[in-house]
C-alpha cells in the first residue's frame, strides 16, 4: 500500500497539469462531475468526447478563463483557483492557448498579432530583437510571407497557423489546443496536426489536444482520456483505445 | 388569451415584476462596471498608446459628421426661430438667442446623440465581436488585462473627446447661424459674434462642458458595457450595438435633466 503511495506521489509529482475529483456546473446543467486527468512533461494527451460534454470547458478552466466548482486543478504544482492575479499571469505567461477560431485580433495585422504578448510582457525592448523572433516564429510556421496581411485576409488554415505562432512566441512550457483542425479539409487538417507535432519538438512543449480529428489524434496523441458523463471514461494509448470493446469508445474510432 | 390581456391575472404581473428585476438587476451590473473602472484607471499599468489610438479613432473620424450636423442645425434654428422674432420686432436678438440655445442645449445634447449613434455603436459591435470570436479571452489567457487595455482606454477617449466635439460643434453651429442671419441681413462676423459673447456668460459654457464629460462617459460605458458581455454570437454583437445607442441616448436625456435641475438650484442660468 505504502508501496502504491509513493508511486502515485511521484507519478503526480511529474505531472506539470493535474486535475482530480473536478466538478463543474452551469445552472443545472452538471458538465464535468468527478473529472481526473494528468498531463506529464514532454507528453501529448488528446481529448475526445462528444460535443457539449466539457471538453473545451476543461482547458479553460486551466488557464482560469472558467472557474471550476470544486476538486483540485494544479497546473506547475499550483492550484489554479488559489492563485493570485500575479501568479496567473505568470502562470499563463509560461502556457500557450490556441483557440476554435484561432481568435486573432482583426483590428492588428499578423506581425502586430505576434508583437502584442511580446510588448505586453516587456520580452523585449529592442526593435531587432523582436522582429527576429517575429520572423523566427513565422518561419517555424511557415507563413513570413503573410507578415503584412490583416486577419480578415487569410484562409483558415493560415489563420490557425497564425493563432499557433502567436501562442508560441512566448515559448511555453504546455500548449493548450481548442479542436485545432475543425472547419479545416482533410490535407489542411493534416497539415496542422503535423505542424503541431513538428513545434512540439522544436519548442519542446506538452500539450492537451481537444479533438473529434481521428487522425489528428493518431499522428499526435501519446495518450487518449474520453470524457463521458462528466468523468475521464476511458484513457490509453491510441491502439489501446481503438482496440477497446466498449461501445462508447468504439464509437469514436469508427 | 383573455388571462394575458387581463392586467390583474398573474401572469400579467409576474411579468411586469420580471421586466422590473432585469431593468433593475442591469442597472446594478452597469453600475458595478462603472466602478470597476473607476478602480483598474487608478493602478498601473497605463495604457497611454491605447487611449491616444483610441482618441484619434473616436475623435478624429467623428468630426466631420459632427461638423456637418452642427452646420445645418445653426442653419437650421437661426431660419426658424428668425421669422417669430420679426414678428415681435427683437430680430436684433436672433443672435443671442441662437447662441445660448446652441452653447447651452442644443451644441451639447444634439453632439452626445450623433456619438451614441456613432461612438457607441461602434464600441458596442466592435467589443461583441471582440467577445464572440474570443479574441477578449485571447488577450487574458496571454495575461493581458483585457479590461485595461480595452474598456478603460475606449472609456477615457469618449470622456476627453466628446466635449471636445461639442466645443467644436457649438463653433461649428454658430457659424451656420452667422451664414443664416447674412442671408437675410448685411452684418459682419464680428458684429454676430460679439451679440452672441454680450448675451452668453461661463455660467452658460461651464455647465455645457461638465455636462458633455458625463455624456462622453455614458457613452463609453454603455458602449462598452454592452459590447463586453455580448452574448449569444453574431447575433448578439447586433444587439449589443443597438442597446448602447438606445441605452446611451436615454442616458444622455437623463443627464441632461439631471443637469438642468443642478444648474438652476444653484442658480447659474
Amino acid at each position: 500500500m505504502a508501496e502504491k503511495m509513493k508511486i502515485k506521489e511521484h507519478v503526480e509529482s511529474d505531472e506539470i497539469i493535474s486535475v482530480s475529483h473536478l466538478k463543474i456546473a452551469f445552472g443545472s446543467n452538471r458538465v464535468l462531475t468527478d473529472f481526473n486527468l494528468g498531463l506529464r512533461k514532454g507528453e501529448n494527451v488528446v481529448v475526445l468526447g462528444k460535443s457539449g460534454c466539457g471538453k473545451s470547458v476543461l482547458i479553460k478552466c486551466m488557464v482560469r478563463l472558467l472557474a471550476y466548482d470544486s476538486g483540485s486543478l494544479k497546473v506547475f504544482g499550483k492550484e489554479v483557483q488559489g492563485l493570485s492575479q500575479k501568479e496567473l499571469d505568470s502562470m499563463r505567461l509560461r502556457m500557450g492557448f490556441l483557440f476554435q477560431s484561432s481568435a486573432l485580433y482583426d483590428s492588428m495585422t499578423v506581425r502586430e498579432n505576434l508583437e502584442f504578448p511580446l510588448r505586453r510582457h516587456h520580452i523585449s525592448s529592442n526593435k531587432n530583437e523582436v522582429n527576429e523572433r517575429v520572423k523566427e516564429t513565422l518561419e517555424n510556421v511557415g507563413l513570413y510571407h503573410a507578415i503584412d496581411l490583416m486577419p480578415s485576409e487569410l484562409s483558415g488554415g493560415m489563420r490557425k497557423r497564425i493563432g499557433l505562432a502567436r501562442s508560441l512566441i512566448l515559448k511555453p512550457e504546455i500548449m493548450l489546443y481548442d479542436e485545432p483542425t475543425t472547419g479545416l479539409d482533410p490535407i489542411t487538417a493534416r497539415e496542422i496536426s503535423n505542424l503541431m507535432l513538428r513545434l512540439q519538438r522544436t519548442y519542446n512543449t506538452s500539450s492537451i489536444i481537444i479533438s473529434h480529428d481521428m487522425h489528428c489524434a493518431r499522428l499526435t496523441a501519446d495518450r487518449l482520456a474520453v470524457i463521458n458523463d462528466g468523468i475521464c471514461y476511458a484513457e490509453g494509448t491510441f491502439n489501446t483505445l481503438q482496440a477497446s470493446n466498449d461501445p462508447f469508445v468504439k464509437a469514436f474510432f469508427n | 388569451m383573455a388571462i394575458d390581456s387581463d392586467p390583474n391575472s398573474p401572469g400579467a404581473w409576474s411579468r411586469v415584476f420580471g421586466g422590473m428585476r432585469k431593468f433593475f438587476a442591469e442597472a446594478g451590473d452597469i453600475s458595478a462596471f462603472a466602478i470597476r473602472f473607476f478602480r483598474e484607471i487608478l493602478f498601473p499599468p497605463y495604457e497611454f498608446r491605447e487611449v491616444i489610438r483610441q482618441s484619434y479613432e473616436i475623435g478624429y473620424k467623428s468630426f466631420s459628421l459632427v461638423g456637418i450636423t452642427a452646420f445645418i442645425i445653426g442653419l437650421v434654428l437661426t431660419l426658424q426661430s428668425r421669422p417669430t422674432l420679426v414678428e415681435f420686432g427683437a430680430e436684433a436678438w436672433l443672435p443671442a438667442m441662437v447662441g445660448i440655445s446652441i452653447i447651452r442645449e442644443i451644441g451639447p445634447v444634439i453632439t452626445a446623440l450623433i456619438c451614441a449613434g456613432k461612438i457607441g455603436s461602434g464600441i458596442g459591435a466592435e467589443l461583441g465581436s471582440m467577445r464572440v470570436t474570443e479574441q477578449i479571452d485571447a488577450m487574458e489567457v496571454s495575461g493581458t488585462n483585457p479590461f485595461k487595455y480595452i474598456v478603460v482606454s475606449r472609456m477615457v477617449a469618449t470622456t476627453v473627446m466628446v466635449p471636445v466635439l461639442v466645443i467644436l460643434g457649438d463653433t461649428i453651429a454658430l457659424y451656420g447661424s452667422f451664414i443664416a442671419v447674412k442671408l437675410k441681413g448685411a452684418v459682419s462676423l464680428k458684429l454676430f459674434l460679439s451679440q452672441v459673447f454680450e448675451s452668453i456668460d461661463y455660467g452658460d459654457v461651464i455647465p455645457s462642458i461638465v455636462k458633455s464629460v458625463f455624456f462622453g462617459f455614458a457613452i463609453g460605458l454603455t458602449g462598452c458595457f454592452k459590447g463586453y458581455y455580448t452574448k449569444k454570437g453574431t447575433a448578439g454583437v447586433g444587439r449589443s450595438a443597438n442597446s448602447a445607442v438606445v441605452i446611451g441616448s436615454l442616458l444622455i436625456f437623463i443627464i441632461d435633466l439631471i443637469a438642468v435641475q443642478i444648474t438652476q438650484f444653484f442658480g447659474i442660468f
